[in-house]
């Protein structure tokens, strides 16, 4: 299944903490290349890089007017991300709550001599 | 609408007990089988532990139904009592990894950021950053220096992808 891979890649492209500057940007409003390399500071080859990487798992899309291409965001694409950080915050959200618990009960009945 | 932001990459949370108290409750065993798991009911069992630099574990949760879940980490960085850092996987009884059983998107990788910082005596705050990847050293010290630039990593943008998201 080929969505299964491309799913996967998503992972790994948005690892990359400078992909994810852009995904913030390009979140924001739809840039060309020039633009984008004016708001990050970076090279533009650098830019490029990050961009083309996006585009093969589909996160950032292309269009070109005359002789500019506009780079937007295909927000549905982010949606296997959303959906996994949401299950891992639940997760991870009750497994902290167990914690919480079990903290103060040891304590309790640790140092009862506070009470 | 908080709990559905799209790239939510931090829990934090407030305890009332002091820093190395709960910097044990996530580095010792005695500790970790009373409580890492998500619900009561669930039973948590170590196999096999070895909390240090480099070092790996293996885990069962049992959930309430009787569903075993096995996990295997892998310990980046252990220091006592501040910072822990781990890769956590879905595996067998082994310790092989495995892809998440009913969610085949589910990449197979958590990467977990854990600072423990102290209020006061008996007040710890702990903050829990994660990644869906597998980090290189290099990516690490990228993560960790974009982090302290921009907060969690994650900014005003991904609060509009999100608005967008919700509206879909």
């Amino acid at each position: 299944m080929p969505r299964l891979k491309t799913t996967h890649d998503i992972f790994s492209a948005i690892g990359e903490p400078k992909r994810r500057v852009l995904i913030e940007q390009l979140a924001l409003k739809e840039m060309t290349v020039n633009e984008l390399v004016d708001i990050v500071k970076w090279s533009q080859p650098t830019v490029s890089k990050h961009l083309s990487v996006l585009k093969k798992v589909r996160i950032v899309s292309e269009r070109k007017e005359g002789r500019y291409r506009f780079y937007r965001i295909q927000p549905e694409e982010l949606r296997p991300i959303q959906e996994w950080m949401h299950q891992l915050e639940k997760y991870w959200g009750s497994t902290m709550d167990q914690l919480d618990n079990y903290l103060n009960l040891i304590q309790v009945k640790g140092t009862d001599s506070e009470h | 609408m908080s709990t559905d932001k799209i790239i939510p990459s931090e829990i934090i949370r407030e305890f009332n007990a002091p820093r190395q108290l709960v910097f044990d409750a996530w580095t010792q065993v005695k500790h970790l089988n009373n409580w890492m798991f998500p619900m009561a009911g669930c039973k948590c069992e170590f196999v096999s532990a070895n909390i240090i630099d480099g070092g790996t574990s293996l885990h069962k949760v049992t959930m309430p139904n009787g569903h075993e879940m096995w996990l295997y980490t892998k310990y980046e960085k252990v220091v006592a009592p501040e910072k822990l850092v781990f890769l956590q996987y879905f595996s067998n009884k082994n310790g092989d990894i495995v892809p998440m059983p009913h969610i085949p998107n589910w990449p197979r990788d958590m990467f977990a950021t854990l600072l423990f910082e102290e209020l006061s005596d008996d007040k710890t705050k702990l903050t829990f950053l994660w990644e869906p990847r597998n980090p290189t050293p290099e990516e690490l010290q990228a993560f960790e220096s974009t982090r302290s630039e921009h907060g969690n990593g994650w900014g005003a943008g991904m609060e509009q992808l999100n608005s967008y998201l919700e509206s879909l």
